[in-house]
């Protein structure tokens, strides 16, 4: 007897994300996640996962008191050894619109880039202390 | 006696399919009322079901789903009652019982109908009230006394959730009756998704939840249903309003899934930093009348249509859905959309 093609059984995502963030936080889950993802590239569900830790990260960003008027700043060490830094092309496009004046609202209208993504590069930029956005 | 015999004689259409070989059994009901070129429709079918994955996957995938085949011949339509895994032959192989439901279709249809003029003639009066109260809301607000502007918002948002309970219902009722046509104009993702954002901001901002866009302008064109994908978005979007508490996030993304450098899929994803599902609860939350365990945030509940529909929704565009979810960090909706081009 033959038999239809069976899936090998997914990774219990649910649980393993919720752990890692628990455990190692939003970014390293993040990145451990991306990795999975080509890993796995037929697998909905982990895309779904990974948009859920990125929520995660912008949240951190944006959910403090000031909200979105937070004023990102460039970090002394970013002033002082900017070549320490690998930024993406995006990365360098933001950072060069932060002037100590603008705040998170004001840079998504002068981003070329969608909100979301805006905030989750400034997000990374603040992560690798490129920035700081001040509560 | 051959094994078969029985089956041969009783008065429910059977037949045995293979994967490779099509037909490989049917009884004399079976052959009397669907005839010589069975095996086409029969394929035709299940390739509805299953795309060009197989066409044995077909009945199975509709079996795993709880989705029916029906087929029509002369008048009356039969369904694939029964599918059954046959382990006698080289192959997958599958027998199907077919149950003649006209008259069942018939009375859905005139349930259909009746439905769909109760929810005509309930959206009328229900577009005037929510008329009015937008423009008190936008004339008069600055004189209101707080109190009563505050019973007026209360007002206007549970019109707005009886009008999209009463749409469900309408968008259901067309389901169930087999009407929901999918049409096929090309449609711009990435305009959809603005405008499907756009059109709950202002309930997000009265919700003080942050609603962001998460797609850039390069996503490409697909063919399809505008009107109903951007409600399906709508439909998501406004379910996670309910679970997202105040300072939430919830993004709406797009993303190209490339092979061999041609995008063939588009990624939409609808994600919030809401109160989560549990994972016993994952599975299910796609059937109808299913729904979460969480209380929504905001109040009133539901039909447990809407999840439901935007599958039946993805699913007529040949897309399939996913869900991620973690208890207390959020949940993320996913839909994979083919990008077919225009002939």
């Amino acid at each position: 007897m033959s038999s239809l093609p069976v899936a090998p059984p997914r990774p219990e995502w649910s649980r393993l994300v919720a752990d890692s963030l628990k455990q190692h936080g939003a970014w390293h889950t993040y990145w451990k996640l991306v990795e999975a993802r080509n890993a796995y590239p037929e697998d909905l569900a982990l895309r779904g996962y990974v948009e859920i830790v990125r929520n995660t990260v912008v949240l951190e960003l944006i959910g403090n008191p000031k909200g979105m008027q937070a004023v990102p700043r460039l970090s002394a060490e970013f002033l002082t050894n900017f070549d320490r830094f690998n930024l993406s092309a995006q990365e360098g496009y933001l950072v060069s619109l932060i002037d100590g004046r603008l705040d998170l609202q004001k840079l998504l209208i002068l981003s070329p880039f969608d909100p979301f993504n805006t905030l989750f590069h400034l997000a990374k930029l603040q992560q690798e202390r490129a920035i700081t956005v001040p509560q | 006696m051959n094994k078969y015999t029985i089956a041969q004689r009783i008065t429910t259409p059977i037949a045995i399919v293979t994967e490779r070989g099509g037909i490989e059994w049917r009884n004399t009901a079976f052959d009397s009322i669907f005839g010589a070129d069975a095996a086409d429709w029969l394929k035709e079918a299940a390739r509805a079901v299953a795309g060009e994955r197989g066409w044995l996957q077909g009945f199975f995938l509709a079996a795993e789903d709880q989705r029916t085949i029906d087929v029509d011949i002369e008048g009356r339509t039969y369904r694939v009652d029964k599918i059954m895994p046959i382990d006698e032959y080289d192959e997958p192989a599958v027998a199907l019982m077919f149950e003649d439901v006209t008259q069942q279709r018939e009375m859905e249809q005139a349930k259909s109908d009746f439905t769909a003029q109760i929810v005509h003639d309930l959206r009328g009066p229900l577009s005037g009230i929510q008329g009015t109260l937008e423009f008190v809301l936008s004339q008069e607000s600055a004189k209101l006394e707080t109190v009563y502007s505050d019973l007026l918002t209360e007002a206007q948002r549970e019109s707005e959730r009886m009008m999209g309970l009463i749409n469900e219902i309408l968008d259901f009722s067309k389901i169930q009756s087999g009407s929901f046509a999918v049409e096929s104009e090309p449609v711009r993702v990435a305009g959809l998704l603005k405008r499907a954002v756009r059109s709950l901001q202002s309930v997000a901002a009265r919700d003080e939840v942050f609603l962001l866009s998460a797609h850039g302008r390069d996503v490409p064109q697909i063919i399809g249903s505008v009107e109903k994908l951007t409600q399906a978005v709508i439909n998501l979007i406004s379910n996670s309003l309910k679970f997202t508490p105040k300072q939430g996030l919830i993004s709406v993304g797009a993303q190209i899934v490339r092979s061999d450098e041609v995008a063939d899929s588009i990624v939409i994803t609808v994600t919030d930093s809401g109160v989560g599902i549990k994972p016993s609860e994952l599975a299910q939350i796609w059937e109808k009348y299913k729904q979460s365990g969480s209380k929504s945030l905001r109040g009133g509940g539901g039909t447990g249509l809407g999840l439901y529909i935007v599958k039946q929704i993805v699913e007529a565009h040949g897309g399939e859905i996913s869900v991620a979810s973690i208890e207390g960090v959020g949940t993320s909706m996913v839909l994979k959309l083919p990008v077919r081009r225009a002939a």
